[in-house]
């Protein structure tokens, strides 16, 4: 089968002024086929976040190129959406409006837009929440937004990049399990970029663990456990060996100065 | 009694603000009657009752709407139109650097000139009347609003204009949605700081080019030693300054819903 996302060998080499220039991807390559969960991970500053934003069409990279569907990336476009980090939700928006913004864009009117927004909003289970600005909610609460935002566009592919980090632990689990149900049930591509292993292997059919910086692939490890997944699959010996061979990749990349 | 106290604790800040001020006019009236005033200060002093009285006079006779409408006038006309060009300028130049290069040294050269030093060209110019006022006005009110614009712009958060950016905006709808709004609490802190110029624009532009105007009718009086009109004239422009703050604030805070907390801008 052809991979839904493909790309040829990426280079991207960022240039700040008055600092030495920094190769944050090279040679990066990636094959992710349609409605497949995959996990980045990879020491801190190994150009994860750089290559979803390359993949999202935000930054152009130096050689390389990505198509998705067949067709070439060549800015941002309506079958990918992002779900960010520090969530990225316009303050003066309510709820509603921030979930309305890419349908907006779209040129979308009011009518046809609210009805998929407000469904959304229910699924991520903020019924009730629509007039309220984001400082009015709690960081869970604003990732929901954040989730239903990049829903709304109905995309193809959902990027996530480390949306779950800013969370505690508790609200982390449990947007965890509530992602792989929406996962489940609306069938999208996700490229999920994380810092946690325990997080990735949880979540992801296959594990994409990268280099230090300049990133690169350094082993694609598939995750042969059973979905549904369960809480209690995660305190499984499979699960744990499963943890400890991401470590095992992972740990001689770290920089212990970090 | 203990009522009476009670309702002293809940609204203490308005009976001592309110309280003061009643007894600062009082002691101004009784001021001439308990000291004797040397002899100069004296011939030029006037009490809270006698400018009321002149203030009075000067409304019933359509005295006062007459100047208040050119110097009103003036006002809005000014800040109006450098609203409608700082704005847009303020915006295109915090987005592009061409722009901003191009436009920064006489915006820098502008600025750091005290206002004042244009009027007699601008009399020349526009003449002597409503419009070299107004061209003070504008001048004096177009640079902490444009100023304040693009620093608004320039401090944007990326975070924000990525997320729209993937989401498919154009340059256009990167501006209303994200550029505009974020810069919102800048643009009103320079809107506070432009009304400030544009009032004293139309006090200096009247004393000293124009017929007409409360800041010309001032200027008059106070030529002719007549000290209840200087007073009217200044109980009128403390008058607008207020509302005009009070409006600002108003406006602060319908645009600032959003908020967790009130920004104070000053």
């Amino acid at each position: 089968m052809e991979p839904y996302i493909r790309s040829t060998d990426i280079t991207l080499t960022f240039t700040p002024k008055n600092r030495d220039p920094v190769t944050a991807l090279k040679d990066f390559r990636i094959e992710l086929n349609s409605g497949e969960f995959v996990s980045i991970v990879g020491p801190s500053g190994c150009g994860k976040s750089t290559f979803l934003n390359v993949l999202l069409g935000l930054l152009k990279p130096d050689m390389g190129e990505m198509e998705i569907g067949g067709k070439k990336i060549t800015g941002p476009g309506v079958e990918r959406a992002m779900v960010f980090q520090e969530f990225g939700l316009l303050p003066w928006r309510t709820v509603m409006a921030n979930v309305e913004l890419g349908p907006e864009l779209k040129g979308e009117s009011v009518a046809s837009r609210r009805p998929r927004a407000q469904e959304l909003i229910n699924l991520v289970g903020l019924t009730g929440f629509e007039g309220h600005f984001p400082h009015e909610l709690s960081g869970g609460m604003k990732q929901r937004v954040g989730l239903a935002r990049a829903l709304a566009t109905d995309p193809e592919v959902l990027l996530m990049d480390e949306p779950f980090a800013a969370l505690d632990a508790q609200t982390r689990d449990l947007m965890q399990a509530e992602l792989l149900q929406i996962w489940d049930k609306h069938k999208k591509t996700v490229l999920f970029v994380t810092h946690s292993i325990e997080e990735a292997a949880y979540l992801s059919d296959r594990v994409i663990v990268m280099t230090a910086r300049p990133g690169k692939t350094k082993r694609i490890i598939k995750i042969n456990l059973p979905r549904p997944r369960g809480y209690e699959m995660r305190l499984s010996p499979e699960f744990n060996d499963i943890k400890l061979d991401i470590w095992n990749t992972l740990k001689d990349e770290l920089n212990p100065r970090e | 009694m203990n009522r009476y106290l009670s309702q002293y604790r809940e609204n203490e800040e308005h009976i001592l603000g309110w309280g003061f001020i009643v007894l600062f006019l009082l002691a101004w009236e009784l001021t001439p009657h308990l000291v004797a005033l040397p002899k100069g200060l004296a011939l030029f002093f006037t009490t809270p009752y006698h400018i009321a009285l002149k203030l009075f006079d000067m409304v019933t006779s359509g005295e006062v709407a007459f100047h208040f409408y050119v110097s009103g006038s003036e006002f809005v006309i000014g800040l109006g139109l450098s609203i409608l060009v700082a704005l847009p300028l303020g915006l295109v130049m915090g987005r592009f650097y061409t722009l901003n290069a191009m436009f920064d040294p006489f915006v820098t050269a502008f600025n750091a000139t005290p206002r004042l030093v244009f009027l007699p060209l601008v009399v020349l110019w526009f003449g002597f009347g409503i419009w070299s006022t107004v061209v003070i006005v504008f001048i004096g009110a177009l640079f902490p609003l444009l100023i304040n614009t693009y620093e608004g712009v320039k401090n944007v958060d990326r975070v924000l204009v990525n997320v729209v950016r993937s989401f498919g905006a154009n340059e256009w709808q990167l501006m209303k949605i994200v550029v505009l709004p974020n810069s919102m609490p800048y643009i009103i802190a320079g809107l506070r700081l432009a009304i400030g110029r544009a009032i004293l624009g139309v006090v200096v532009g009247e004393f000293f080019g124009s017929d007409q105007g409360v800041g010309f009718l001032m200027a008059e009086a106070a030529g002719n030693y007549i000290v209840d009109v200087v007073f009217a004239g200044l109980i009128l422009f403390m008058g607008i300054s207020l509302v005009m703050t009070m409006a600002v604030k108003k406006l602060e805070d319908r645009l600032s819903r959003w908020r967790p907390e009130q920004v104070k801008t000053f």
